[in-house]
């Protein structure tokens, strides 16, 4: 009978990511309400680190498969040793990390443990003792709510949300270690190698002002106003994706899931819609200014100040004002 | 090699989205039917490939008739066939199975999808329509390079800055990630043109599927409407420059 909470745990280089730590933290609520247990399933090689620094976030047993051969495994070999796991937990949710790697995972998973997928979820609660969920439609500016029925099971992938502080607790998990024959998982991929981005000129993760454009601007001709309104704040210029894709600014200057996080004193985002993948890297940035056209964009919902109006007037008057105040 | 490109058609501004009467769908009239961004790329993707390899292009589409409009496009762009699946459901579910079943009819060695439509923002479809065919699989794909032994090498993005460099056997599906190619221009005479082309259509029943059998189960919708607001957000107004008077104040005392 399935029952328990599972959560499959995202580490590289022997840490944890934050991601999934705030998927245990959810967990374990939510394992307490349905009066079930919290599962952990961990999978890598040299998983000493990894399974110690699962302990104290309330979970009951942690799963572990450590093998050469998951060093360097794809999503094809990932999916089925982590749907081996499944079997044998039989739980009534996984919950998985939206990051890049469980978008992979998810549906892979999901289809051979024959379970519903749930995906980009921004929230998961037992409303009235169903298991609901709250995920974004059309860009973010409408959310759905959806039930899980009394007897199904479902894996649903969370978006990283606002941080979710939570004191260590006490109870120590059981760790139980799985064997399963990586070698003769049968798969027509391989991973060769793992790159890093090369390290450019900026660095936004230690910039204090961060300026960001995002499609609003239009034009490859006009990104020069953003690039001056950061100059005279004496910030950084970054951007959201789209900017990137059609080649207006580098990706090094990309913030988001697929990006840099960030997290300045001060992010002002002109012309962002504020996609789920670009609140992800910015979100925890201490004030957020948006300047939007559309009172309904979603960066609206994290923005501290807003303004709801064209950027060619705004973002101009603003770099004047800053660079008066500089000479004055 | 082949290659087969699933193009979504997605609608621009939406205001009339309901749930359906059995909480098991959401509905919506949406005007101005485009292709999805991602699925774009991925098309442009696939013409480089055929420019540099040779092989044929089908554009494969599921949704109502007025899903042909993409496929002319896709036809515009350059794909040598395009197929229309007659099917109209937003569960990932089911566009993942009737998309797996029409793939199978097809001869392919590669199927390019998007990473996420517009609308239902799942990014499921690719993967679990992969799953469903037992051909391996990478999602978030950045670039694509076809390699002698029947294999592709891929580079796709693990997020934050780091990449994997996968080798898969052909056939084989990846989602493509917006920025894979630039995008090029279709001339209005081309897309005008495109229109006389074929649109082969599949339904349910060619496919060997019946409706009822791919209904969505286990979950059912309570609600749409706008986001809950976690935080009043501090709305500034005035002219340009008293607004940006306001917000140097509020920067500077941020510092
Ligand atoms: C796997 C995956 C990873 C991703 N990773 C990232 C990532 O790392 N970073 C990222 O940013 N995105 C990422 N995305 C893309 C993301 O989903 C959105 O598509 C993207 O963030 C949208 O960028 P945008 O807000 O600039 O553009 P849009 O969504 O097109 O928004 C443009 C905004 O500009 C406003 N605007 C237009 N004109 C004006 C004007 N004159 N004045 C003021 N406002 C104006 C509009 O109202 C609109 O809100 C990812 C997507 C996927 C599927
Ligand atoms: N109805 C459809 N017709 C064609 N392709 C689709 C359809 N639905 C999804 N896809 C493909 O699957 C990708 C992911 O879609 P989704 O899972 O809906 O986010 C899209 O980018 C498309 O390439």
């Amino acid at each position: 009978m399935a029952r328990d909470v599972l959560v499959l745990v995202e580490h590289s280089e022997g840490k944890v990511e934050s991601l999934t730590s705030q998927l245990l933290a959810i967990g374990s609520r939510l394992a307490k309400e349905m009066k079930v247990e919290l599962v952990a399933a961990a999978i890598g090689h040299r998983m000493e680190n990894v399974v110690e620094a699962l302990q104290g976030k309330g979970i009951d047993r942690i799963l572990v498969v450590d093998d050469p051969g998951l060093a360097l495994a794809g999503g094809e070999v990932q999916a089925h040793v982590f749907a081996e796991i499944g079997k044998q937990v039989e739980p009534r949710l996984v919950l998985v990390g939206y990051s890049l790697v469980g978008m992979e995972l998810t549906p892979a998973i999901a289809s051979k443990l024959r379970m519903n997928a749930l995906t980009n979820c921004v929230n998961i609660e037992l409303r009235d003792g169903v298991i609901t969920v709250t995920r974004p439609l059309f860009d973010g500016t409408i959310h759905a709510q959806i039930a899980l029925e009394e007897n199904a099971t479902a894996v649903v992938a969370l978006q990283k949300g606002p941080a979710i502080l939570t004191a260590p607790l006490a109870k120590k998990a059981v760790v139980q270690s799985i064997t399963i024959d990586v070698n003769s998982i049968p798969s027509r991929s391989r991973v060769l190698e793992i790159t890093e981005e090369p390290k450019g000129d900026v660095d936004l993760g230690k910039a204090e002002i961060i300026v960001a454009v995002g499609r609003g601007i239009g034009d490859q001709e006009k990104i020069h106003f953003t690039a001056e309104l950061a100059e005279a704040l004496g910030g950084t210029l970054a951007c959201s994706r789209p900017v990137v894709d059609v080649g207006w600014l580098p990706r090094e200057r990309q913030v988001g899931a697929s990006g840099k996080s960030v997290a300045p004193k001060v992010y002002v985002a002109c012309g962002i819609s504020g996609a789920i993948q670009h609140l992800t890297g910015m979100r925890d940035s201490k004030r957020i200014i948006a300047i939007n056209k559309d009172p309904n964009a979603p960066i609206f919902q994290v923005a501290h100040i807003g303004v709801v109006g064209d950027l060619f007037e705004i973002v101009p008057a603003l770099t004047k004002a800053a660079q008066e105040a500089q000479t004055r | 090699m082949n290659i087969v490109v699933c193009c979504k058609a997605v609608p621009g501004l939406v205001t009339d989205l309901k749930i359906g009467a059995d909480g098991k769908a959401i509905q919506y009239q949406g005007q101005l039917l485009a292709i999805n961004e991602c699925d774009e790329y991925a098309l442009e993707e696939a013409l480089a490939l055929k420019r540099s390899h040779g092989g044929q292009i089908t554009a494969i589409s599921m949704g109502n008739i007025k899903a042909l409009d993409i496929l002319y496009y896709a036809l515009a762009k350059g794909a040598d066939k395009a197929v229309r699946v007659d099917c109209e459901s937003q569960d990932p579910r089911v566009a993942s199975n009737v998309i797996a079943s029409a793939l199978g009819k097809l001869d392919f060695d590669l199927v390019l999808t998007g990473t996420q439509s517009r609308d239902t923002l799942g990014g499921q479809v690719g993967i679990a329509a992969a799953s469903l065919l037992g051909i391996p699989f990478a999602y978030a794909v950045v670039e694509v390079e076809a390699r002698e032994n029947n294999t592709v090498k891929v580079r796709k993005e693990l997020g934050g800055g780091r990449y994997a460099e996968v080798e898969l056997m052909l056939p084989a599906l990846l989602c493509v990630q917006t920025g894979i190619q630039p995008l090029t221009f279709v001339p209005p005479a081309r897309r005008i043109r495109a229109r006389q082309q074929p649109v082969a259509s599949f339904s349910l029943a060619d496919l060997g599927l019946q409706v009822d059998q791919l209904a969505p189960r286990g979950y059912r919708f309570i609600a749409v409407r706008p986001p809950e607001r976690t935080h009043q957000v501090e709305l500034l107004q005035g002219s340009p420059q008293e607004i940006a008077t306001a917000l140097l104040n509020k920067i500077r005392e941020s510092l």
